[in-house]
């Protein structure tokens, strides 16, 4: 149960609340760390009741249009603060594809959820993928496809990062997307609902 | 009547009757040639799309020797010449914006902004000339415009062009092999208009929040347009099925209250509609509408065919069946990654659960894409001729 009343009020998805209260933190001089930390609690809720059910894609991306409002104005204050990134992820839609809802929901939740996201969007090459993957050295990177005509293209990338010699984890999502599909390509795990990318990243993150 | 007119009242006589929920000679089974043809005949994915004389020939050949009832047509679904005249934002097209061989795409974005609700419940069609074609096509920026006309005269001159072009085609095919077509005419939710075209998926969920009275105002805006739509475009044929891609009520984009307030009446008013001029809607349900079923089942009588894609199919054959015509029970999944052998096992699975009392027509799930493979959508056919004798 929450019991911070922003968090809570992200969960509920009340947006003119969570200005106000955001609004109202600042200014009695909270830091804006405690406050983000606040509204990361907030979502890790609804992914729960997404999970459990109770929410559906609708009020993910509802949540997550809030708290990127609240950043807005949050972020810019966090500078010099000792905001700590649980970790660095690439994310990326696979060469082929310009789909990109999923893809925005699963950046949405883990950056909610402190992780430092690398979204290179849509229609993304291997060489693409890798050069990010080495210079941000991220342990994690999720791709996703919704053609299936694009797996090809998915199982591509997963070959030329390997032949790097990258042992990045790989996780792949988006509809049709499942076991099969995972050992075709050659992927760490797969994913099937939204919030699995969070979870995944938390236990390759062992946060 | 010739050999080949006798197959193809044959055929229809499977369709017509598994429509009407009926137990026809044998399971009637569809046939579609989708991009993963280009793989077997040696040419690129744009030069099918761009080149209709050789799609259309392609297509011509395929058909020779094949034994099934209901034909979806060839592997491109739009010329892409009539969105190039206008400069069109919409799609990406094989070797333009996306690779020769990648697959043409929608490239979605909120091509109306939230205030233009009021202007576009007011006059649907005089917002779209007005503010939508020159938001979604480059040469169409200015009204009016020399460019803008000239734009105009080419794009609709295409559209024209490549009517004539696939209606001869069609012509050809049903008179040579005896094949029925799908479908006549299109429709839509008028929730997936709003939500797929003009708002964006992102723009109308959050409008759901912000503004609801608005979508539910635009969506009744749009349904008469939608119902004249499966009519009008079919040149008022009522025989055949009006098919209407549906996306937005898939689960879980939206929460039983709002799929219930938001994307539910306007379809239904928009099925009944077409209904109460006798016309029928191929309920192309992409994705799983298995939380949705019962809903659904409130539905007059036979006015739509079920699409089965990821829906639980024992769900939808309990809750749907003998009332609604069911199509689909293969995955799309199956006739890439299976093989032949496992296909027909599949084919035989899904006709002992499904067929049963009639009223079923087996059909790929969802749309088949560039990576099945050929010996696996013959597979299917074939397997529907050895299992499907009722």
């Amino acid at each position: 149960m929450l019991t911070d009343a922003l968090a809570k009020a992200i969960a509920e998805l009340e947006e003119q609340q969570v200005a106000d209260l955001v609004k109202e933190r600042l200014d009695k001089g909270i830091p804006p760390l405690e406050i983000v930390n606040s509204l990361q609690q907030g979502m890790a809720e609804a992914g729960n009741r997404f999970e459990s059910g109770e929410y559906f894609l609708g009020e993910l991306i509802m949540c997550g249009e809030i708290m990127q409002d609240s950043m807005v104005i949050l972020e810019p204050l966090l500078s010099g603060s000792n905001a700590e990134y649980k970790g660095n992820v690439v994310m990326g839609t696979v060469k082929g594809d310009i789909h990109d809802l999923g893809k925005n929901i699963v950046v949405m939740l883990l950056k909610g959820s402190g992780y430092n996201v690398i979204d290179l969007g849509v229609d993304v090459s291997k060489e693409k993928f890798i050069a990010a993957i080495k210079e941000s050295n991220a342990p994690l990177v999720g791709m996703s496809v919704l053609l299936t005509g694009c797996q090809e293209s998915m199982k591509e990338t997963i070959e030329a990062i390997r032949a790097a010699g990258l042992n990045t984890k790989v996780l792949i999502g988006g509809n049709y997307i499942d076991d099969v599909v995972r050992d075709y390509v050659g992927a760490d795990y797969s994913a099937q609902a939204a919030t699995d990318g969070v979870k995944i990243a938390d236990e390759i993150f062992g946060a | 009547m010739n050999e080949t007119e006798k197959l193809y009242q044959k055929k229809l006589e499977r369709y017509m009757t598994a429509m009407d929920c009926g137990k026809p000679d044998v399971v009637p089974v569809t046939f579609g040639i989708g991009e993963w043809v280009v793989k077997y005949t040696g040419t690129t994915l744009q030069e099918i799309y761009y080149d209709l004389d050789k799609s259309n020939n392609i297509v011509n050949e395929m058909l020779k020797g094949l034994d099934f009832d209901i034909f979806k047509g060839g592997p491109c679904l739009w010329w892409p010449p009539m969105f190039d005249a206008m400069g069109s934002k919409l799609y990406k097209f094989p070797g333009m914006g996306v690779d020769e061989n990648s697959t043409f795409q929608f490239n979605e974005q909120e091509y109306m902004k939230a205030d233009d609700y009021d202007e576009f419940i007011a006059g649907p069609t005089e917002w779209l000339v007005n503010h939508f074609l020159p938001n979604i096509s480059t040469e169409l920026e200015n009204p009016g415009s020399y460019r803008s006309t000239v734009a105009l005269i080419k794009g609709a001159a295409a559209f024209a062009i490549s009517g004539g072009v696939m209606a001869a085609a069609w012509e050809k095919w049903t008179v040579e092999h005896g094949v029925v077509g799908q479908t006549t005419g299109f429709s839509k939710a008028p929730f997936d208009t709003l939500g797929d075209a003009l708002r964006g998926m992102k723009g109308v969920l959050l409008d759901l929040r912000r503004r609801p009275e608005k979508v539910i105002a635009a969506c009744a805006a749009i349904t008469p347009h939608n119902i004249n739509c499966g009519v009008a475009g079919s040149g008022a044929d009522t025989r055949f099925p009006c098919f209407a891609p549906l996306h937005r009520g898939a689960y879980p984009f939206l929460n039983p209250k709002q799929w219930d307030n938001f994307y539910w009446p306007s379809l239904k008013a928009n099925i009944e509609g077409l209904w109460a001029k006798g016309k029928r809607m191929l309920f192309y349900a992409e994705g799983d509408w298995t939380p949705y079923l019962e809903k659904i089942a409130e539905l007059p009588d036979k006015s739509i065919i079920f699409q089965i894609d990821t829906t639980d199919p024992k769900k939808a054959k309990e809750i749907l069946g003998g009332r609604f015509c069911l199509q689909g029970g293969v995955p799309t999944t199956l006739l890439t990654y299976g093989t032949p052998e496992k296909v027909k096992e599949h084919v035989k699975r899904t006709i002992d659960e499904l067929a049963g009392d009639g009223g079923f027509i087996l059909d790929a799930g969802g749309v088949v894409m560039g990576d099945a493979k050929q010996e696996n959508v013959i597979a299917m056919i074939e397997a529907a001729r050895e299992y499907g004798v009722y």
